[in-house]
């Protein structure tokens, strides 16, 4: 449900997302929070995203889907699978999402540049509009194993890790929205005209976290293997340690940090070796550094370690579970989780925008429509009731 | 100046550093906006190297660290001492004719140097200011000092990853950074948005962690609404079978990644009989052991690009585990020319990724390499502030300016 009274940032825009997929939500929700016009022009059964856990107990579908209410906050939801509605629904808009790699759309470009001159489409999909891989079929773990992002994750000789959730499709929605803003940003201050097909795939998009050891291994130097959990070559100590109100962050690469990081931790004697003022030369001897770590830690408080660390400019940080990262300090003074509202599932904090606009903030948490709510004060504003 | 891209005509300076603040002016910066890198032969980009010696600068190692070289093309480059009065005025003049300024000093930095949103604005009214710090600017923890390892830690990514009996697991190095930088890139568009619309600049506060916070929503959200987090079950999933990472020869893998009942037909039409007595979803995620034993079984006996080939031609979500030696050869983003090899002085031909957005087929510009440290003094200083030729000498020899880094004095000793 949009936000009666609020113009942010982005006002004025309209976007139709017709997609339905994880990434295209979240590309819609930067758009919708900042105050864009964002139609979920859905299919009677509901996007997919309806049907994405955290599935909510006791709730019906299509409306029980913890990922869609997050997704769907200050967006409007209409029902239509009528491309002549389709069509009037786009006009003016300035963008449409949809998730298809083939040249069978339910909106071409053409088409849509018919309703809307200077509108955009944005196509995001697995693998993109062409090559070889265009017809794959592709899920989360698919495209980062792909894009080389779990070679890495796991212990030597076992498999590799596959990030728990959605970050593939999150961080592809959050790449289309800077290549849509940028075109929607070219149309408004005259850089540019006319109809625009940008694409993305979320496959490439994930290349993002795995470019620069690609270049670094092009240029000979050594790749990173797996090669046990939190372990990554050769920033050592990184990893995450059991205190006894809970678990330690911590990292550390400079030799100031590494002398801090054993004073703090009463290690005065690793401090003294020499050798180990290398990162390097403590990572290769991490099997033995590791228990000795853990137990030095292990009954002190985390939360007091990170407190006094930091003061020594040692960069610690507390691990939340999911269940303490509503009371963490930081989070709860910035008010990072602000309530969602849907008319089934009730209210309930999730996080906000991530970065802060002051002069023109984004809307903090929202409300989200059911399926159809808004169909028919949508289609009469188009023009296209009945 | 060089009027190229969809965002012709903004200038962004950028005073950041490392991967996060630079990874978000590249998307600006590979659309066309003017984006100026401003360093210092002191204080230069920490992506360059940050052990900087003697034997180091005089093999022009500060030119030769990958991380820099991916993050820095199409911006110009130029040197500014901003411990001096000049190199600080000569900054304000900048962003006097710039639409935004991004940052990401430790919170004590810009202070130090009597810089800061306030002293920006009164140099230009309407600027933009993105701050990129690990936490944000306010806060109890708005000084903490952070990697991208630290800001995933803190974000509680970790407990959503990895097996039960393991500790909380990271899934990168320094996640924060690429994902912060992506945000970065989000909110400069944005706010530059409500500049061109409205002519009101404005501060933007992010932060890496909560930026992180979307990778992680699916447990937030189960938390949140029922009370109770998502349980680690290393590669399984509650809710689909097979779902995981299987063994092929040669050492390799494949993930097969079975979301729905037409999927899973797929690979029972591939794999058949081994798996024929399997059956609905519920039967499936009963016996995964059994199930992940026989799909391995069928892997095992294949090299992970033909499983990936098989298994996809039958519509089965698979992909092939890539080694970072082989992701700039892969086939797909070879034929759509994502990888584009530019030259750059002192390392040859390297490889850069394009932007994840292509528009009308064509994938972005990268019209020219890195820059290297003060590349672009004369052509800033010269073309866009309009100094001449004697007060860019004068700055020169005052070292104001350069294009060699400076031994830090810890190092010098």
């Amino acid at each position: 449900m949009r936000h009666s009274h609020y113009t942010g940032a982005l006002d004025g825009i309209r976007v139709l997302d017709i997609s339905g997929g994880i990434a295209a939500g979240y590309c819609g929700k930067l758009f919708a929070d900042h105050g864009a016009d964002v139609l979920l022009v859905e299919p009677p059964e509901g996007f997919e995203t309806r049907r994405v856990p955290p599935i909510i107990p006791g709730v019906k579908p299509p409306e029980a889907s913890g990922m869609h209410a997050y997704l769907s906050t200050n967006k409007r939801s209409v029902v239509c699978d009528d491309s002549a509605r389709l069509r009037e629904l786009a006009r003016g808009a300035s963008l449409v999402i949809d998730g298809c790699a083939t040249d069978e759309r339910p909106l071409p470009l053409k088409e849509l540049a018919q309703v809307a001159p200077n509108a955009a489409l944005l196509s995001i999909t697995w693998f993109g509009q062409d090559g070889p891989y265009r017809d794959f079929t592709g899920s989360d773990g698919v495209c980062m194993a792909l894009a080389s992002q779990i070679d890495w994750l796991g212990n030597a000789g076992e498999a590799p890790v596959i990030p728990g959730g959605y970050h593939a499709q999150i961080v592809a929605g959050q790449t289309a929205f800077i290549g849509a803003m940028g075109q929607v940003l070219a149309r408004e201050i005259g850089n540019a005209s006319g109809p625009a097909h940008i694409e993305v795939s979320v496959f490439e998009a994930g290349v993002c976290f795995t470019e620069i050891e690609a270049v670094r291994v092009h240029c000979g130097l050594p790749m990173r293997t797996r090669s046990g959990v939190n372990r990554f070559r050769t920033t050592y100590p990184l990893g995450i340690y059991p205190c006894r109100d809970g678990w330690l962050g911590v990292t550390v690469l400079t030799p100031s940090q590494w002398y801090g990081f054993c004073r703090l931790v009463r290690l005065k004697r690793l401090a003294g070796i020499a050798r180990y003022r290398s990162s390097e030369a403590r990572y290769q001897d991490a099997d033995t550094l590791d228990p000795v770590i853990a137990e030095a830690v292990s009954g002190m408080s985390a939360k007091e370690l990170v407190m006094r660390g930091q003061e020594m400019k040692v960069p610690l940080s507390l691990v939340p579970t999911m269940e303490e990262l509503f009371s963490v300090d930081q989070y709860v003074s910035r008010r990072v989780f602000a309530d969602v509202t849907h008319p089934d599932l009730g209210s309930f904090p999730l996080p906000v925008t991530p970065f802060r606009l002051r002069g023109s903030p984004a809307i903090p948490g929202g409300q989200v429509a059911r399926l159809g709510e808004d169909t028919e004060s949508v289609l009469e504003m188009a023009g296209a009731a009945g | 100046m060089r009027v190229r891209g969809p965002l012709r005509g903004c200038r962004i300076v950028d005073l950041s550093m490392g991967w996060a603040g630079p990874l978000a002016t590249r998307h600006l910066a590979d659309m066309g906006a003017e984006v100026v890198k401003v360093e210092s032969c002191v204080h230069f980009d920490w992506f360059r190297g940050w052990e900087a010696t003697r034997s180091w600068i005089d093999d022009c190692g500060h030119e030769k660290n990958p991380p820099f070289n991916c993050m820095n093309r199409n911006k110009l480059d130029v040197t500014l001492d901003l411990g001096t009065d000049r190199g600080r005025d000569l900054l304000l003049r900048l962003v006097s004719i710039s639409d935004a300024v991004v940052e990401n000093f430790a919170a004590s930095v810009l202070p130090k140097l009597k810089l800061g949103y306030e002293v920006f604005r009164q140099a230009k009214q309407d600027i933009v200011m993105v701050s990129m710090p690990g936490f944000g600017s306010t806060g109890p923890w708005r000084h903490y000092r952070a990697y991208g390892s630290t800001t995933e830690q803190a974000a509680g990514l970790p407990h959503l990853t990895g097996h039960p009996d393991w500790p909380p697991m990271m899934v990168h190095i320094a996640l924060g950074d690429a994902v912060a930088g992506l945000n970065g890139a989000s909110a400069l568009l944005v706010a530059l948005r409500h500049l061109k619309r409205t002519g009101e600049g404005q501060f933007v506060d992010l932060s890496h962690s909560e930026c992180l916070l979307p990778l992680g929503v699916h447990g937030i959200a189960e938390q949140s609404m029922t009370g109770t987090a998502p349980p680690r079950m290393g590669n399984r999933s509650r809710h689909h079978a097979p779902h995981g990472a299987y063994p092929c020869r040669a050492g390799r893998w494949v993930v097969i990644q079975i979301l729905n009942e037409e999927q899973w037909n797929g690979l029972k039409g591939v794999v058949g009989e081994p798996i024929a007595g399997f059956g609905a979803l519920t039967d499936r995620l009963a016996r995964q052991d059994d199930l992940d034993a026989v799909v391995s079984g069928w892997t095992s006996e294949r090299r992970a690009e033909a499983a990936m080939a098989e298994l996809q031609a039958a519509g089965v979500p698979a992909g092939s585990v890539s080694r970072s030696n082989e992701l700039w050869r892969d086939p797909h983003l070879k034929a759509r020319a994502f990888w584009k090899l530019v030259d750059r002085e002192h390392t040859g031909e390297l490889p850069h990724a394009s932007a994840a957005y292509r528009i009308d087929g064509e994938p972005m510009r990268i019209d020219w390499p890195s820059p290297t440290l003060g590349q672009h003094n004369c052509e800033v200083l010269g073309g866009i502030l309009g100094l001449d030729d004697a007060e860019i000498d004068e700055l020169e020899r005052e070292g104001v300016i350069g294009t060699r880094p400076s031994v830090p004095e810890e190092n010098a000793k």
